[in-house]
């Protein structure tokens, strides 16, 4: 396969074709035009957190959309129509609403599926501390509805006690980060973005499902794919890169830009 | 004065303010996140801070001033309040804001006045100082120089 000896020379490699290296700060002004950037949400009442979050994600190159609640999350996101996960199954088409993943029936009521039309959020980040619905609460309501595949990763401007910070693990967060969030914190949540669309290849893989791994992942999916096919014996990693092999070309931009440390975080995958 | 000479200043002063513990080392994250592409990051989010905290401020004022003093909904405000400095790297504030919540929960009317008292302090302080370091920022852009970035050893 040529996919990969490692990752690093994919990315060298994409990166040639590219760009030329940039620092990672310079480099959003030639990603902009790409249009293939992780989407992250984030959410936090406080205004100067949002400033500095949306800061901090754009100097990644990342998109961001930020809201100030749950409620306005739950709105974005085209959710707060359903009351929650298994709802209605009054609704037209139960199975026949592949944009939803499996288990929460959810979306179905009509054209207003669950997710936006061509919404795509890779990430959502939520400041546990909330008036109204906190982060926990919205952690789990979306764990319950068809984005729960999106990792969450929760925020919280102190030491919370374990039981609290446990608890958002258990509810399906995938780290519970202190503020204020720093550059270096930015790394980990690369590892979160790259291990959504790892999740999402897997579903493709077993569950047939398309819909899914498009809303959780558009083309950046693809390499990501590939490098884990390499060291993943168990996938079909054939299949996979026949499949998305003309969509590689597309996706490489993202990487690059913000020098990621993907050999390391493939295989932590 | 000329360009090199108010950058010196700048710099002595900005060192300062850590030095003090005005500021801490977020304040050094949100320079870094400045750049061309957004040159007033900075003053931005102050701005943002000296307005949110002034809120917060009246509201706490407010708060204690009841007859029957809700502590929750104190300890709220400077939760906020907390946050807010901690994530622009205003140190004294944020350590007043500690103690403040923590007079909060012992329900104690005239520590947390006390309290209210020591953040205001803290907080027109560094108003204070961020605004002097601002300007001298301005200067040195109006005098067509740039605005050095401070290195710190701690």
């Amino acid at each position: 396969m040529e996919l990969m000896k490692s990752s690093d020379n994919i990315i060298q490699d994409r990166t040639q074709q590219q760009h030329k290296q940039e620092p990672e700060m310079q480099a959003q002004e030639g990603q902009q035009e790409q249009g293939h950037h992780f989407h992250v949400l984030a959410v936090d009442d406080s205004v100067i957190d949002r400033k500095l979050l949306e800061k901090l994600l754009k100097v990644s190159s990342y998109q961001v959309t930020c809201v100030d609640s749950g409620d306005k999350a739950l709105e974005y996101l085209g959710l707060l129509n359903n009351l929650d996960s298994d709802s209605t199954a009054s609704s037209s088409s139960p199975s026949s609403s592949s944009s939803s993943s499996s288990s929460s029936s959810n979306s179905s009521s009509c054209s207003q599926s669950s997710q936006r039309e061509g919404l795509k959020v890779n990430l959502i980040m939520t400041d546990f501390c909330m008036p109204g619905m906190s982060g926990y609460d919205l952690l789990k309501r979306l764990k319950g509805s068809s984005w729960k595949d999106v990792p969450v990763v929760v925020m919280s401007s102190e030491n919370v006690p374990s039981r609290i910070s446990i608890r958002c693990l258990e509810g399906g967060a995938e780290e519970f980060m202190l503020k204020p969030l720093q550059l270096s914190d930015l790394e980990k949540i690369e590892a979160y973005l790259l291990k959504s669309l790892h999740l999402s290849c897997t579903n493709i893989d077993k569950d047939d499902d398309d819909n899914n791994a498009d809303h959780n992942s558009d083309n950046n999916n693809d390499k990501v794919v590939n490098n884990d096919s390499n060291i993943d014996k168990g996938n079909n990693s054939t299949s996979m890169n026949n499949n998305f092999s003309k969509r590689k070309a597309l996706s490489s931009e993202d990487t690059e830009s913000r020098r990621p440390k993907i050999k390391g975080l493939a295989v932590a995958i | 004065m000329e360009v090199g000479q108010m950058q010196r200043r700048l710099v002595d002063y900005t060192k300062s303010l850590f030095m003090e513990g005005f500021l801490d080392a977020q304040f050094l994250q949100l320079q870094q996140l400045q750049d061309e592409s957004n040159p007033d990051f900075v003053v931005e989010v102050v701005s943002l801070f000296f307005d949110d905290s002034e809120k917060l401020l009246n509201d706490l004022t407010m708060a204690l001033d009841q007859p029957n003093v809700d502590f929750k909904k104190v300890d709220a405000h400077v939760h906020q309040l907390k946050g807010s400095s901690s994530s622009i790297g205003a140190q004294r504030v944020k350590n007043a804001c500690i103690a403040f919540r923590s007079f909060c929960e012992e329900q104690n009317i005239d520590a947390t006045l006390r309290c209210l008292q020591q953040v205001k302090q803290e907080y027109y302080l560094v108003k204070n100082k961020l605004e002097t370091m601002l300007r001298l920022e301005q200067q040195i852009v109006a005098a067509g120089g740039s605005i050095p970035m401070i290195e710190l050893g701690f």
